[in-house]
């Protein structure tokens, strides 16, 4: 079974979830979905496990051939999909005849778009996860996103894969229509390098959401930080500019301070650098970034590790077969 | 300093960064590499990985199986149990990597970057006159004449972050201000107090004045050196650079090509802390021959 | 016959290309978007005439589908 990729769209990976884990300590970062809410449920959609290979579409969305009769299921972004023409629900099983062909437009509503197929990918994986670097060439079909005229092999399905299946309502993300996002955000590990104001001013502002940015980084325009004495006076070799440190590990959604420029780290991003982190989006709070288009505008909302923890337990409880209902009722 | 006590601060839900000092010391990095030494020996429920830095290490975990202060009531009594760093002997392969200094690849891009971005002083005259050198042969000399530590990988994957070992050879220069497009694959370079390698060819920031045509980075998995990864450098690991001529840098770029290289690296040994703190207080000043 | 060319994306334009008057080829790029650092071309699907173009260079957070340049195609 394959899936012919006849356009590749903008960008379009397959990834896994969570992704590559056990060689940050040899810098590569873990990729995997960035909103791994909608990629979770299309997977479960077509009877596989949550975290099975799929197709990550950012922006602009593929058109591509089945070669077998294909269970799949499209979450997230709205890229307008059609089967042969034909208009596909969003947020349901839908069963493909050899031959068909979906293709995906742009993102009308959101950013990235989850193609989950029935059995998953059956790509080599690369140091335990099949999920794409595009940049760095890891991972996915031979290192990088999809290309025109590559044949995907798809793996064998669940016997339970089947079409007529549907994410309870409640149990899926809503993409912000007035272009404005919450996120939450923990402080810390270099929260003591900003001052009062600087963390006041951080969390009452307007950020937008440069069109510079990207699955290696999230860059922001808002205002100037400011520091405290630790950042302004301290030895030299951590470097010039308050923000500068002595070279760190970044944790994944740290907000990193590249001189008055932050920027989100998100799924491509570097494992360590020279800046500090402020603060850190918990992976809780990944499918807002991962749904937000550059010019659209975020406010922060600080909560505690433990509250960034039963986020991710929360969603995780959405994530699993009590929310996939039959449409049939 | 040397902070008396480790500092445990959180990153979002599931990070946490262990902070052993603010300062540019080999001694902290010990620190962050045996306590992830400890941190696998001791099968820590709940820790997923561990990656060290200069003066820290980041900690992923996996809260539904470890709380934040759970994990730090566990890696303080691993700290408390690991005693002073001297005690520590490393798992430490050594490896001897031919390179050109001086070579013709970083001179063009050097060059590239003076016409096309801003002037500066050359990589190697830079270096020269930050470290109050003779000449760019005396340079040469002082870099090559050291092992290196790898204190840690990453910014990109495979790049090692490197401290020379022996104290005499240390040197110092600010990264480029704006940074550099692109660097050549192999090359080598200094920023700050760090020694790295570019596993390909990359945007970066370091001062740049030799390459090697060994690769770091190989995606094939073609060479045993590499030992099921993708990339060759481990944290902990030292790296010597052999100075070689072009022809050789050519030879051995054939050889890789086509799959004979054979890498030189020594993978017996054992790196004793307490043995290379007793080396260090040893030594005069710096070397002149 | 006229033809409306949308923007194939969101993002932010980076260059036009074409001003109203100008003659174009069919496959001649119209103007570039940037979005994830990437360049997305937008091209004449016909031969013509620029009749209006209502992007701008380093224009900012569009959406998908916005109207963009106004083309009105050879007879």
């Amino acid at each position: 079974m394959t899936l012919e990729i006849i356009k590749p769209g903008l960008e379009t990976s397959v990834q896994d979830w969570p992704g590559r884990y056990g060689f940050w300590n040899q810098g590569f970062p873990p990729s995997g979905p960035m909103d791994s809410w909608s990629f979770r449920l299309a997977n479960l959609l077509v009877g596989n496990v949550v975290g099975a290979p799929a197709l990550e579409c950012q922006y602009i969305g593929p058109t591509l051939r089945f070669g077998a009769e294909t269970v799949f299921a499209v979450t997230g972004a709205d890229m307008l999909p059609t089967l042969d023409g034909a208009p596909v629900p969003l947020w349901q099983s839908v069963t493909a005849q050899p031959g068909q062909v979906l293709a995906m437009s742009f993102a009308k509503l959101g950013a990235r778009a989850y193609l989950a197929l029935a059995g998953g990918i059956d790509v080599e994986p690369w140091l335990g996860s099949r999920a794409t670097f595009h940049k760095a060439g890891i991972g996915g079909v031979g290192g990088h996103a999809l290309k025109p005229g590559q044949q995907v092999p798809l793996g064998v399905p669940a016997a339970t894969a089947k079409a007529g299946l549907i994410v309870e309502e409640a149990a899926r993300p809503v993409i912000s229509t007035d272009r404005r996002w919450e996120i939450e955000v923990v402080a810390g590990p270099n929260d003591d390098w900003i001052d009062g104001e600087g963390h006041a001013r951080f969390l009452s502002a307007d950020w937008k959401l440069s069109g510079k940015s990207d699955r290696t980084g999230f860059r922001l325009d808002g205002p100037d930080w400011t520091f405290t004495e630790k950042a302004l006076h301290k030895a030299p070799e951590h470097g010039s500019l308050p923000s500068n440190i002595i070279d760190q590990g970044y944790p994944l959604g740290a907000i990193n301070l590249a001189g008055q420029t932050p920027i989100i780290l998100v799924n491509d991003g570097p494992s360590m650098g020279g800046f500090i982190n402020p603060y850190t989006v918990p992976q809780a709070a990944f499918w807002k970034l991962g749904q937000s288009k550059p010019g659209e505008t975020y406010r922060f909302k600080a909560v505690s590790v433990a509250e960034s923890q039963a986020m991710a337990r929360s969603l995780a409880a959405l994530c699993t077969d009590a929310s996939i209902l039959s449409s049939i009722v | 300093m040397i902070y008396p006590e480790p500092r445990y601060l959180p990153g979002g839900d599931r990070y946490m960064l262990v902070e052993f000092g603010n300062e540019m010391n080999l001694e902290l990095n010990f620190m962050a590499q045996g306590l992830a030494a400890a941190i696998l020996e001791a099968r820590i429920a709940g820790v997923i990985e561990t990656a060290p830095c200069f003066a820290s290490m980041l900690v992923h975990y996996e809260p539904e199986i470890i709380g934040f202060d759970d994990l730090r009531a566990e890696l303080s009594r691993l700290v408390a149990g690991l005693g002073p760093s001297d005690a520590l002997e490393l798992e430490s392969r050594l490896f001897y990597l031919p390179a050109v200094y001086l070579d013709p690849w970083t001179r063009a891009c050097v060059e590239d970057y003076q016409a096309k971005i801003a002037p500066k002083t050359a990589d190697w005259d830079y270096m020269v006159e930050l470290n109050g050198l003779r000449d760019t042969n005396d340079f040469v000399r002082v870099h090559s004449g050291t092992e290196y530590w790898v204190a840690s990988l990453g910014f990109w994957p495979g790049l090692p972050f490197m401290m020379a070992l022996d104290p005499r050879a240390k040197m110092t220069a600010p990264k480029y201000n704006p940074p550099r497009t692109w660097t050549p694959g192999g090359a080598i370079g200094l920023g700050g107090a760090s020694t790295a390698i570019y596993p390909e060819q990359l945007p970066g920031g370091y001062q740049i004045f030799a390459r090697t045509p060994v690769p770091i980075w190989d995606r094939a998995q073609r060479f045993a050196a590499f030992a099921g990864s993708i990339c060759l450098f481990r944290p902990g690991d030292r790296v010597r650079f052999v100075p070689c001529s072009v022809e050789e840098f050519e030879t051995i770029e054939r050889e890789v090509a086509d799959g004979t290289y054979q890498y030189n690296m020594v993978g017996y040994g054992k790196f004793s802390v307490a043995l290379y703190k007793a080396w260090t207080a040893s030594l005069g000043a710096r070397r002149t021959s | 016959m006229a033809i409306e060319i949308r923007t194939l994306t969101a993002g932010n334009v980076w260059k036009v290309l074409v001003q109203p008057g100008d003659i174009v080829a069919e496959g001649d790029v119209l103007f570039i978007m940037e979005v994830m650092k990437m360049e997305v071309p937008h091209t004449a699907p016909a031969g013509g005439k620029v009749t209006a173009v209502y992007v701008a260079a380093d224009q900012e957070g569009l959406d998908a589908d916005a109207p963009a340049v106004d083309l009105e195609e050879n007879a």
